[in-house]
């Protein structure tokens, strides 16, 4: 009987906390969503946090007014560059941390120090190093340039998916080296399926900054037509402020749809946990 | 092994070298057709007319470019189109790369004809081809796998950083520019910075709020992020991708979409101070002139709300990977709830996330936008060309880009770089997750 | 002219310089001398024959960099559409160069990828002039030379080995203008707010009614406020500090090693901007008033502010409406907003810098102001299809054009003449020395943290309750010597050798 009032006040304040941490941050984006319907498009005729008068003309000139201000132009090359981008991006993270963690060869422990090492540099002080490289191979107003470069700096950031792969059993491995697999059926046949949660990790994670980045797109693509949201929304005029609410939210909208898709992956990854012990 | 092997053999292989090894020696690739190895071979020559024609090409003069930095001055003017020096100096050190990898290529040249040597002479028969090809789908499977990144990171990640560190050693910056022709000055920069008065105060004070501000933010929302997912992990949370959907709402907002949103929040004509005046308050300055510890805390909230939902997620795949069994035993043996977490949920994700930790640590550290947007614009007392919540790389910023001394700035984030990157090698290679690798499997 | 994040670009965008991005500067005082009609300036055409060969090129396509207003007014169409038709023969096509209107030649141009004409602001046009990233201009040899006064053409001449050339061409000119609301003046403004009987309402006039009446108005206690402007902004505080002799380089703004914030009684013109933040709200302590103005000026908050005359159109979609909600129709309203909505020249400032003052002599109110106008780059194909364009876009046909298309104030005089009211004003302004052109040399750009901080820190001081910074003249003064030290420093101490 105590142990389940225990467990009922256990419950009861579960979802307190959840309450709160889901209020702290829905808050903020419901203020965006809310502001994104605005009628007035100025943000200063709010009433404290929310509009006052609600309308859906600001998401019809988002998609229609698209003389200055080419939204869905934008919306397509930015989906393009980062569906691109996280496909090869994904791809050569997922094997270099595999790799880090599964091989010994020398040069590793190396290779580990100076990833990391590499990666206090300053990273805006080699934009125009970047930008020169680019300017030489002819890849300015390429939106193959970007993808490259999203691409070939994945791999920076595997530490973090090779800390997951440390956690997968090397015994699995063994046995099936043992059974006559090669190293790439090793990885694909066996480790690829128990990996599925870092995977879809990654795969967002790698979606998501080139989805969001302004930087290089405003750095290397110069045409507006090639603009990307990102780029597109900082230059929109000083009182358009509810068509940047609106761009902001249905920025935010793939990467919502691509969450819900991949949770299950996500979550279920081990649930076949027999590999343990 | 390798290694070792190839220093002990460096007086051996030219000495007992044979004819076809020699041949490799002259022409790479020769005695490995002599061999009867025709495809690989051929590859090493290839390797070698390529690299001949790139030099012949361009390989030359870009490496003397290296020197020089060039030496006709651009005039639009008058129709002259010169040298660019930045274009020439990035071009150079692409050449010395290319330098390095033919040497490379030619050692392991040598090398490989003087193994295959050693086998024949054991009586033993060259390696086919397809064999041979075969070998890097597994046993250097690895080699494989590595190739494409590294060639990646090199160019566009090494090549900008050795072209930043070398622009430390030139007067590039101010009105040296191009067209104007840049020039290496040698440790004339470093003299400056060392010999700047100015120059200590401020980098003392901003590195230890940066330092702070590192440890704290990492901390915060590392340990928000970890907890977040645990109490969503528990068994009485029912619709756990519900709940999960709210901070991934956070975490879909582009980071600098957010950093405006809140910067507006905050102003003094934000809703915030809205409702503080509407209950007759006065307007509160939240990230005005003298609002520095309340910017600093602001700064650190808005961060975690940004960060934390990464987190949250990487921490909860991790937990799904956690040993159930180990678990049910420890709750069979009475374990409490924080016991269970202290000795068995805490050590298992601290090993898996200590990478998470440190590129947290190196994230928040660099974290460049967080107080240019909500904070950008201000140069305060006491501060050389700087704000009381700048980060080191804010004040590079300033430095170098703002204000154009490209030179100087690659010299202070040369040093910075130094002493961040000692901490942070320190501590990695300190952490179980780097010396223990295999704890958990 | 402003974007939403437009700082933030300012910076990232790295590779050569920055510019101030929304565009702020100055020029100090004393271009009286610089008229005159015997001076004649720039290389003639002659000398510049080497790059324009006079004989148009064929067939070729120029890529033209214009302002965001004018193509989404509708404006450049008309313009490219007139000019191709002309120049059809020559096979020569005038394009959008399809870019960010502040995009950065010196960036874009050397590796091929910047556009063939550019129309942009003074300071920003400028700097490509040490990179030699545009051509100088024939501008004796130009139709429009005469029509355009010389203050105006110095802000596009500059100093290369040697010889002096004129950079760009001028078209717009960009100053502070006061905006008010007619309907929200007293009642009986017309007895006891004109003393000089001029139909002018004093507070138009004169600051130091303009603060009475705000005053007034806060001291009814209704929320409501007088003159706002977010005081922060360089662009529009830094007029006063060189009304009482203050400047930003000195020698004409050319001489970067003397920088003076601080010269003269520019301390004086400070105070006056402090007790101006006694009568707001902390709202013009950032950039709060800025963004909001346009609305709060049509519900009715704010009487008054001080900005450029570009946004006219964004106040009137404001005020317009208001009035629509209040039951006017369409028409109606629009007609009512324009009427209402007062556009006018800046008023003058008491010579002791006290706004209490009563009846006291009266300077006028130096404000900083910009010329924009085309460029053509050193990495054209076709200079002398460029020059026809600009030659084109210049005349006084285009110019009217883009005055009725956008309300700019043409630096042109037959245009200014023909188009009257404010534009007449600024141009006259500009004429007399009251407008002071922000600087064209680089050394700019590390003009503004410094100076926006001060100017912070001065607005914040009118609410700090306790430990008030800046509590006499001398206490102000030694706050802008360190502005002026800190821009001293940003500019030489890292240059080196210094």
């Amino acid at each position: 009987m105590k142990r389940k009032t225990a467990r009922m006040i256990d419950t009861a304040l579960t979802h307190l906390i959840l309450i709160a941490v889901c209020f702290i941050f829905l808050f903020p984006c419901l203020w965006l969503i809310l502001a994104s319907f605005s009628k007035s498009g100025s943000i200063y005729s709010f009433k404290g946090f929310f509009p006052q008068e609600y309308s859906l003309d600001t998401f019809r000139n988002l998609f229609t007014d698209t003389e200055m201000y080419n939204y869905p132009q934008w919306f397509r090359n930015t989906l393009f560059i980062a569906v691109m981008s996280c496909l090869l991006g994904s791809f050569l993270v997922i094997l270099t941390a595999y790799t880090m963690s599964r091989f010994q060869f020398s040069g590793r422990k190396m290779i580990m120090k100076t990833t990391l090492v590499l990666g206090m540099f300053p990273s805006f002080m080699g934009m125009i190093a970047v930008y020169i490289i680019m300017t030489q191979f002819g890849l300015i107003n390429k939106m193959w340039g970007l993808i490259l470069i999203y691409s070939a700096n994945a791999p920076m950031g595997y530490l973090t998916q090779k800390g997951f792969f440390d956690t997968i059993p090397i015994s699995i491995d063994e046995a099936a080296r043992i059974d006559g697999a090669t190293n790439l059926q090793v990885f694909y046949k066996i480790n690829l399926p128990l990996s599925l949660p870092i995977i879809v990790y990654t795969a967002l994670t790698s979606f998501v900054f080139p989805w969001s980045d302004f930087i290089l797109p405003k750095l290397l693509l110069k045409e507006k037509d090639l603009y990307t949201v990102a780029v597109g929304l900082m230059n929109l005029g000083e009182t358009e402020f509810s068509r940047f609410a609106a761009g902001s939210v249905f920025i935010a909208v793939p990467i919502v749809i691509l969450y819900f898709c991949l949770m299950k992956f996500f979550v279920n990854g081990m649930t076949f946990g027999a590999v343990k012990g | 092994m390798k290694r070792g092997n190839r220093k002990n053999t460096v007086h051996d292989v030219l000495k007992r070298a044979g004819r076809n090894v020699k041949l490799s020696m002259c022409v790479m690739g020769l005695g490995q057709m002599l061999y009867g190895q025709i495809g690989k071979g051929l590859c090493y020559f290839a390797v070698l007319v390529m690299a001949v024609i790139y030099f012949v090409h361009r390989g030359f003069k870009d490496l003397a470019g290296l020197f020089t930095l060039g030496t006709q001055e651009a005039d639009t003017w008058l129709g002259i189109e010169g040298d660019n020096s930045v274009v020439m100096l990035l071009m150079g050190i692409l050449s010395a790369i290319a330098v390095l990898f033919l040497v490379y290529c030619y050692l392991s040249n040598i090398k490989d004809a003087y193994e295959t040597q050693k086998l024949c002479e054991r009586g033993g028969r060259p390696m086919g081809f397809r064999e041979e090809l075969k070998q890097f789908l597994d046993r250097k499977f690895y080699k494989t796998v590595l190739l494409l990144p590294i060639l990646g990171v090199c160019v566009f990640n090494i090549l900008p950083i050795v072209f930043m560190i070398l622009i430390a050693f030139t007067n590039y910056g101010g009105s040296t520019v191009p067209p104007k022709l840049v020039d290496w000055v040698g440790i004339d920069n470093f003299v400056q910075v060392a010999t700047l008065s100015q120059f200590a105060p401020t980098f003392i004070r901003i590195l230890g709020w940066n330092l702070m501000w590192a440890l704290i933010s990492t901390a915060v929302n590392y340990f928000a992020g970890l907890g977040l997912a645990l109490l969503l992990n528990k068994d009485c949370v029912k619709g756990k991708a519900f709940w999960r959907a709210f901070p991934m709402l956070a975490y879909a907002v582009p980071g600098f979409i957010t950093l405006l949103g809140f910067k507006f929040m905050f102003s003094y004509g934000g809703p915030v101070n809205q409702i503080i005046t509407g209950m007759g308050h006065r307007a509160v300055g939240f990230l005005d002139i003298d609002a520095k510890w309340m910017a600093r805390i602001i700064g650190f909230t808005i961060n975690a709300w940004i960060s934390v939902p990464s987190i949250m997620l990487l921490a909860t795949g991790i937990l799904s990977n956690r040993d159930a069994s180990q678990m049910e035993s420890a709750k069979i043996d009475g374990a409490s709830a924080f016991q269970q977490f202290r000795h068995i949920t805490l050590p298992f994700v601290l090993f898996s996330t200590t990478p998470v930790l440190i590129s947290q640590f190196i994230g928040n550290f660099n974290n460049f936008g967080i107080f240019f947007f909500l904070r950008g614009g201000l140069y305060i007392d006491g501060y050389f060309l700087a704000s009381d919540t700048d980060l080191l790389i804010n004040w590079l910023y300033n430095l170098s880009i703002n204000n154009n001394y490209y030179n100087v700035g690659a010299t202070i984030s040369l040093v910075i770089f130094i002493i961040t990157s000692l901490i942070s090698l320190l501590i990695y290679t300190n952490s179980t997750s780097y010396r223990e690798e295999d704890t958990f499997r | 002219m402003k974007k939403i994040g437009s700082m933030i670009l300012a910076g990232i965008l790295i590779v050569g310089m920055m510019s101030g991005c929304g565009g702020t500067g100055t020029e100090q005082s004393a271009p009286e001398t610089v008229d005159g009609d015997a001076k004649e300036i720039g290389a003639d055409a002659a000398e510049l024959k080497g790059i324009y060969s006079g004989e148009l090129e064929r067939g070729v396509t120029i890529r033209v960099l214009e302002n965001d207003t004018a193509i989404s007014e509708g404006y450049f169409q008309e313009l490219i559409d007139a000019f191709n038709e002309k120049y059809a023969e020559y096979g020569i096509v005038a394009v959008d160069a399809n870019m960010d209107q502040y995009s950065n030649l010196a960036d874009d141009g050397p590796y091929g990828y910047g556009p063939d004409v550019l129309y942009q602001a003074n300071d920003v046009l400028m700097k490509y002039v040490e990179g030699k990233h545009i051509y100088p201009i024939p501008a004796q040899s130009m139709s429009c030379y005469d029509m355009i006064p010389q203050a105006a053409w110095d802000a596009y001449r500059a100093d290369v080995d040697g010889t002096e050339y004129i950079m760009g061409v001028p078209v717009n000119i960009q100053s502070s203008m006061l905006f008010y609301r007619k309907d929200m003046l007293p009642d009986n403004w017309e007895t006891e707010w004109d003393k000089n009987g001029n139909q002018i309402p004093d507070m138009a006039e004169s600051w130091n009614d303009m603060y009475r009446y705000s005053k007034e108005i806060v001291d009814r206690g209704e929320g409501k406020f007088g003159y706002m402007r977010s005081l922060y902004d360089v662009y529009f505080s830094s007029g006063f500090l060189f009304s009482y002799g203050g400047y930003v380089f000195g020698d004409n703004n050319t001489d970067a090693t003397d920088i003076g914030f601080a010269a003269g009684d520019a301390a004086v013109g400070a105070n006056v901007i402090l007790q101006q933040a006694e009568l707001m709200n902390e709202d013009c302590i950032d950039d709060s008033v800025t963004v909001s103005a346009y609305s709060k000026l049509a519900d009715g908050t704010y009487f008054a502010t001080m900005t450029t005359p570009d946004v006219t159109s964004l106040f009137l979609r404001e005020l317009t409406n208001v009035y629509e909600k209040e039951g006017l129709s369409a028409e109606e309203a629009e007609k009512k907003a324009e009427e209402n909505l007062v556009v006018t020249q800046v008023p003058k400032l008491p010579a002791s810098g006290d706004l209490t003052e009563e009846n006291p002599e009266l300077i006028p109110l130096k404000t900083m102001g910009g010329v924009n106008g085309y460029a053509i780059s050193a990495y054209t194909k076709a200079p002398n299809a460029c020059l026809a364009f600009v030659e084109f876009a210049t005349d006084y046909e285009m110019v009217m054009k883009r005055h009725e298309y956008l309300g700019i104030v043409p630096a042109r005089s037959d245009a200014a003449q023909a188009a009257g009211g404010i534009s007449e004003i600024i141009y006259r302004n500009l004429d007399q020395g009251d407008i002071v052109i922000m600087p064209s040399i680089r050394e700019i750009e590390q003009v503004w943290t410094p100076a926006q901080t001060f100017f912070q820190d001065l607005a914040k001081d009118a609410f700090r309750t306790t430990d008030k910074k800046y509590t006499s003249i001398d206490l102000i003064k030694e706050g802008l010597e360190s502005v002026d030290q800190q821009i001293y420093d940003a500019i030489h101490t890292l240059a080196g050798g210094q």
